[in-house]
């Protein structure tokens, strides 16, 4: 079995030398197959592995070799893998599998086929990395590695210029999170003693109380690390405050939309949080924070999402509410409820964009939905995914979200806490939009009368049938049916045997008059609660028909009637503007000084404006200087002096101390 | 537990003040009162000679520097009508970057005396070692030096006043066309002929004008 | 120290100071009319002190007045420059000043009087003599400078100077008591012993150099302490300023080498690193300024800020061969200043001097020779292969490479490439401009003159006439300086 994990972590690293060193020699068709066929057994082993971890409640430390011994400093690289990972394999492995084979097919027309592909391994070797880490060092590379990869990916029609801007802000975003992670590692050390979770999670108990200084302050030391570990998932996972990133990361390629930036690498904050579990339980501030910072994204994205226009977009924001509402499930302490939707997230958000993808392709690279319409007769195949990733999504019954998105309501409520309220409050709302949103997409897409031009409409068609529809077709099975499988598994009776001490499981509210495990009591809420997200789902979808399929001139006037409302979501809370006003502005003007001063007039000055021009300029420069005024050659003379003697004081008082 | 000797207490003193005039020379605003503080510098410099047993050159400093050196600076002041407000506009541009350089050379040129320390062999370096107060009194001890081992500087400073004395002429010396000058030797050898002339007047026609001469 | 006087060492000194009392009777019984006889007598005087010095005293190292005063072939081959300097400045002064109405008799006295104050201080073998003659050389040129006393330019010069030359005076002061309360001596010989034992340990006496070095580089116009020379160049009367560029920069740099290299041994590595900053500020600050000027006075005072940083790099390497190069540099640099001020004394027209470089324009269609002698004069700055100014770049920086100091070195010769440009944009000015007005040609014989030798030994025969002797003469000069 250790030999499975190492293979299935290191065949895509494999897969991305041989696309990206041999890429031209090779030709485009041999690194399709190579990589794709290779991510094929790396996610058939994770499969192996997911079920092996999740029946027999295995754990494999798997440690390759130290990497970093340094005084009290030492930690490894290593391919450990507990029922969490095992988690994070199955949906990285196979969503990058079916991504790798739909990419085949819709990349079909690029240039620079090898390269992407060179990408998309190299990104899931990254997240591999990231997922099978036993300590936060490891953890950090691979974090840095997906974030170059996703870089890379978003930038990668590199000659559009809006590309390149989007991968840019990803990257920049991303580093403010990952100032906050890095913080969150030296604190970790600097409490610990340790990077590596075994020794971490061991002595948690040991600095329940423990306190960090700062400018005179004490504060409660696990919730200063557990703050800083959320900022950099927040920056990673497009929590409200760095999320601007997402929605601009949809410039990139849609198998990357759908592998990077709905299934994995946005689910990576996900992730450390859950991993952290045993720490974050121990800091019940941090707790609360990340409850009201998740309840809050999932309202904020879902409200921008009711007025997006670009197919990609309004999925991009679903993602981001989504991955909210995930927050939440940890924020109140049902761990395996934010994994659980993790997990059933990925398959039908993945779903969902490789449809949209394949609406695109079908419309020649058309992604605005109002010049789209009608489409369910030219691929109903795309439109029948896409209605049951709806389904799914919007927590229809027995599909695979009912069953997360669902707890995570009803643990917010089971919660009994303020935020829980607050959470439990929000995320039904966004249930509610969630729908809307989901089958406004739907229904502007797929029914009605075209709105695209005859040409296109005409020759709209569904892509190849294994390339782009097995994937979709998997995945549907996915959406459909993994909800219902493993729900016993990651939520239910099976808890404890499936998780093996992975996450916390610790976490216990009143129920009844008894101490219940959160995710247990999320089961027994009032009737009322349980059927609170149904209901909403139900009038968002009803809303949606009568706005989308029914009076469609209904969303112009409402528009119309609430413009400013309209404008204030359309321009996704004015958080760009703000941000360009706050840090880009004025980080351009700086660095506009330090071009213009710095590099222009010194760098620039001696190099390439030519040697002569640069003479005359310092001599001008220079020449000012000689202004005419005793007291300026006085005092140029002192200086000289004082600079001489301060030298001679610094370096004459090391060396010649001696007496 | 500080104690000080009475000599001790008054180098402090003097020290103290002679340090403290000469800021006041350059911080005050009137150059009168800066001329005024300086003198206070050489009056209390000239008590630490005494506190040296170097009486002579104490009273050379209080008679040359204060009766005369100073007094010029004094008339030179006055006699100037310049406009010290306007020559001081500067002054506070430069006071932060000016203060910055003097704090940063000061501080180390503190740290270079905290670090002095009178080498063993230093006694023998001295050249021409001063002869004790109570064999001689210090004006004869100064002369038996400066007109033997010192006669070269001694010599050389003559000759920089004299140069001194030379610019001085050149660049102020002018010889004015009309300027009446008192030519002794001339009015020595002056005739009463040469001084006057009988002339009779006819009446009703006046004197007529004398022919000038020479 | 002992206690003999041996005036005999110093007999040229005291024949010309007493020669200049002498002289100054004579002026003042007869007046500004004797100016001719005075300045003639003055220049016999020079060459009298010469021959004494060189038959009478001769290259032994001796020292007199109790080892304050010290004779050796360094002192005579430094003071035979500064005798020529003295001479030929006095040779080729008479029609200025007599132009401009300040053919005053005190002018050659106090030429001498400043030459005197040189003497004293190559001679110097003691702080305080090393002070006494720094302040009588440069009070004699203070009155110099404001010579032309109506002049604006020419006060605010002799202002200039004299207050800035009195602050570095008092750094330089402030750096003699620091080494005296540091080591309890100013005999060079005793400072030399001291230091050797004591060496860098001594922080005060490192301090003390620093603050000296800053005095002295003022005296040279180094960088950072070269900011008056422009300004001082320009408003001084020509010949004051040929005499400013030619003789007090020799001293200065005798004075610079006798002090590091005899009294200060054994701090070599501490004040190395000082001449080698001010070297290479001094090299690059008169490489790129004298690009913008238009006037020819100033860029001749950046032209020699340039020069004193190339003669510092020998200085700096340290060596005996390093010294030779120096002298052999400032030599050089001699004949080529002197050559030029002379050159620029015959920019006169009709309504008086001129001194911009355009008016130089077209010169080689007005007066062919002049512009040839001047052409050869800036190649020989430019340190253009062959001629002489090539020659004394090639000794400092082969000397600089020998001991180790090729980065030096190689900013030397960067500096030159730069400074290049403007010497040669003198000569294209000459020969390929259209021609201005011609110069009026009444500057005197013995300007001519001084421009005809110079020229002729800077120009490719350089080497036979000036360069060959003088690396004999300053291999042995340079020896008598205790390595």
């Amino acid at each position: 079995m250790e030999f499975a994990i190492k293979t299935l972590v290191f065949l895509p690293l494999i897969g991305f030398l041989i696309a990206g060193i041999f890429g031209s020699k090779i030709g485009d068709k041999a690194s399709q197959i190579v990589t794709t066929g290779l991510l094929f057994i790396s996610a058939a082993l994770s499969w192996m592995v997911f079920l092996d971890v999740a029946l027999d409640g295995n754990k494999y430390p798997v440690t390759l070799f130290n990497w970093v011994t340094s005084g009290t400093l030492s930690f490894d690289w290593s391919v450990s893998v507990d029922a969490l990972t095992a988690v994070m394999l199955v949906v990285v492995n196979s969503v990058s599998a079916l991504v790798h084979l739909y990419s085949t097919s819709y990349m079909e027309e690029d240039p620079h086929k090898p390269r992407f592909f060179a990408y998309l391994s190299l990104f899931t070797f990254m997240m591999l990395m990231l997922v099978t880490s036993d300590n936060l060092v490891q953890m950090f590379f691979g974090w840095e590695g997906v974030g170059v990869a996703s870089y890379l990916l978003i930038g990668f029609w590199f000659k559009k210029p809006t590309a390149n801007a989007a991968a840019i802000k990803a990257f920049v975003v991303n580093r403010v999170g990952d100032f906050g992670f890095a913080l969150g590692i030296y604190a970790t050390f600097l409490l610990f003693g340790s990077v590596e979770f075994d020794v971490i999670f061991a002595n948690v108990g040991q600095y329940k109380d423990a306190t960090m200084s700062f400018l005179g302050h004490d504060y409660h030391a696990l919730t200063v690390v557990c703050l800083l570990l959320f900022v950099g998932a927040m920056g990673k996972s497009a929590q409200l405050g760095l999320h601007t990133w997402l929605p601009d990361a949809m410039e990139g390629p849609t198998p990357v939309s759908a592998l990077i930036h709905a299934a994995t690498m946005v689910t990576a904050g996900v992730f450390l949080v859950a991993r952290f579990s045993p720490v974050f339980v121990e800091a019940p501030d941090a707790m609360a924070v990340v409850t009201v910072v998740g309840a809050l994204t999932a309202f904020f994205a879902a409200t921008v999402g009711l007025v997006q226009n670009d197919i990609k977009r309004v999925i991009a924001y679903s993602t981001c509410s989504q991955l909210g509402y995930m927050f939440v499930a940890l924020g109140v302490g049902a761990f395996g409820g934010g994994v659980f939707h993790l997990f059933t997230h990925a398959f039908f958000k993945a779903l969902l964009f490789l449809g949209a993808g394949s609406v695109i392709h079908a419309m020649h690279h058309e992604q605005d939905m109002r010049n789209m319409g009608g489409l369910l007769k030219k691929i109903p195949f795309t439109a029948t995914v896409m209605f049951i990733g709806n389904l799914a999504i919007t927590g229809v019954p027995l599909l695979s979200g009912y069953y997360s998105k669902d707890l995570i309501i009803e643990a917010a409520f089971a919660a009994h806490s303020g935020v829980g309220e607050f959470a439990f409050f929000m995320t039904v709302v966004a249930a509610l939009m969630t729908s809307f949103y989901s089958w406004r997409l739907w229904f502007m897409t797929f029914l009605g009368e075209s709105r695209a031009d005859a040409h296109t409409y005409d020759h709209a068609h569904e892509g190849p049938m294994f390339q782009m529809r097995f994937p979709l077709a998997a995945l549907a099975v996915g959406a459909l049916a993994a909800g219902w499988t493993f729900k016993e598994a990651f939520i239910g009776h099976d808890v404890a045997g499936f998780w093996n001490g992975a996450i916390d499981l610790s976490v216990k509210v009143m129920s009844h008059g008894e101490s219940l495990p959160i995710m247990e009591a999320a089961h027994h809420v009032p009737g009322a609660v349980k059927l609170a997200p149904m209901i909403a789902m139900i009038v968002g979808l009803l809303l949606a028909a009568w706005f989308y399929a029914r009076k469609t001139d209904l969303p112009q006037r409402t528009a119309k009637t609430f413009n400013l409302l309209y404008d204030f979501l359309l321009n996704k809370w004015y958080f760009d503007e703000l941000y360009d006003f706050l840090f880009v502005k004025p980080s351009f003007a700086l660095g506009r000084i330090f071009w213009k001063r710095g590099d222009e007039q010194t760098i620039d000055g001696f190099g390439p404006n030519g040697v002569s021009a640069a003479v005359a300029m310092v001599a001008a420069k220079v020449r000012k200087l000689q202004t005419g005024y005793v007291y300026h050659y006085a005092f140029a003379m002192i200086v000289g002096l004082a600079a001489i003697v301060t030298w001679f004081m610094a370096s004459g008082i090391s060396s010649g101390a001696g007496h | 537990m500080l104690s000080l000797s009475l000599t001790e207490l008054a180098f402090y003193l003097f020290a103290f003040v002679t340090v403290a005039a000469g800021a006041l020379v350059i911080s005050a605003k009137n150059p009168v009162h800066s001329v005024l503080w300086l003198i206070l510098a050489f009056f209390s410099s000239a008590g630490l000679f005494v506190l040296m047993g170097a009486e002579f050159l104490a009273m050379l400093l209080v008679i040359v520097y204060v009766g005369a050196v100073a007094v010029l600076f004094l008339f030179v002041v006055m006699m100037l009508d310049i406009n010290f407000v306007e020559l001081r506009q500067g002054f506070l541009q430069y006071l932060p970057i000016g203060a910055l350089i003097g704090a940063i050379l000061a501080i180390e040129l503190v740290v270079l005396g905290s670090a002095w320390h009178f080498g063993p062999d230093v006694a023998s370096n001295i050249a021409a070692q001063a002869p004790a107060a109570t064999e001689v009194e210090n004006t004869k001890a100064l002369g038996q030096i400066i007109y033997t081992d010192y006669i070269f500087i001694f010599q050389t400073a003559g000759l920089i006043l004299l140069v001194a004395m030379i610019g001085a002429i050149v660049l102020t010396h002018r010889t004015r066309p009309g300027v009446k000058r008192q030519n002794i030797a001339e009015q020595v050898a002056r005739r009463p002929e040469d001084a006057f002339e009988l002339v009779d007047v006819e009446v009703g026609k006046g004197v007529p004008m004398p022919t000038k001469k020479g | 120290m002992n206690g003999e006087l041996n005036l005999f060492v110093a007999l040229p000194e005291i024949i010309m100071a007493v020669w200049a009392m002498a002289l100054l009777m004579l002026g003042v019984f007869q007046g500004d009319k004797s100016y001719n006889q005075i300045s003639n007598l003055t220049i016999v005087g020079f060459i009298v002190c010469a021959i004494v010095m060189l038959v009478n005293v001769g290259g032994e190292r001796q020292v007199a007045f109790g080892g304050m005063f010290i004779s050796d072939a360094f002192a005579v081959f430094m003071k035979t420059l500064v005798y020529a300097g003295g001479a030929v400045v006095l040779l080729i002064s008479t029609t200025y000043l007599k132009d401009h109405k300040i053919a005053r008799f005190e002018f050659p006295i106090l030429v001498m009087l400043a030459s005197l104050g040189m003497l004293l201080m190559i001679s110097a073998n003691s702080l305080m003599s090393l002070y006494v003659g720094l302040e009588l050389q440069s009070l004699s040129l203070y009155v110099l400078a404001a010579m032309n006393r109506d002049r604006t330019r020419s006060t605010e010069a002799g202002l200039k100077y004299f207050l800035l030359g009195a602050l570095s005076s008092g750094m330089l002061l402030y750096g003699i008591s620091l080494i005296y309360g540091f080591t309890g001596t100013v005999d060079f010989d005793v400072l030399a012993q001291v230091l050797k034992t004591e060496g860098a340990s001594n922080i005060g006496a490192v301090i003390g150099i620093v603050f000296m070095l800053a005095g002295l580089a003022f005296k040279v116009s180094a960088v950072p302490f070269h900011m008056w020379t422009p300004d001082v160049y320009e408003g001084s009367p020509t010949p004051v300023t040929a005499f400013f560029a030619a003789a007090p920069k020799v001293a200065a740099l005798a004075l610079f080498i006798r002090v590091m290299v005899g009294a200060f041994p054994g701090l070599m590595h501490e004040w190395q690193q000082i001449v080698i900053f001010i070297s290479i500020a001094s090299m690059l600050v008169g490489a790129f300024i004298a690009l913008v000027q238009t006037n020819i006075k100033r860029l001749l005072a950046y032209s020699s800020i340039g020069h004193i940083g190339y003669a510092l790099v020998g200085l700096a390497a340290g060596t005996q061969a390093g010294v030779e190069s120096v002298l052999i540099y400032i030599a050089i640099y001699l004949t080529m200043t002197l050559g030029t001020f002379a050159s620029v004394l015959t920019m006169r027209r009709s309504e008086g001097m001129v001194e911009n470089i355009s008016d130089l324009a077209g010169l080689s269609r007005n007066n062919l020779p002049m512009a040839v002698a001047l052409a050869i004069f800036m190649f020989s700055l430019a340190g253009i292969p062959l001629l002489a100014g090539f020659w004394g770049k090639w000794y400092v920086f082969l000397a600089a490479v020998e001991a180790g100091l090729w980065p030096v070195a190689l900013i030397g010769l960067l500096a030159s490439v730069v400074s290049a440009f403007y010497y040669l944009r003198v000569v294209k000015i000459m020969f390929f401009d259209e021609p201005a007005a011609s110069f009026d040609g009444n500057h005197g014989r013995s300007v001519s003159f001084v421009i005809g030798v110079s020229a002729l030994i800077n120009s490719p025969v350089s080497y036979i006439l000036l360069v060959a002797p003088l690396i004999t003469a300053a291999g042995w000069a340079s020896k008598a300086l205790l390595f």
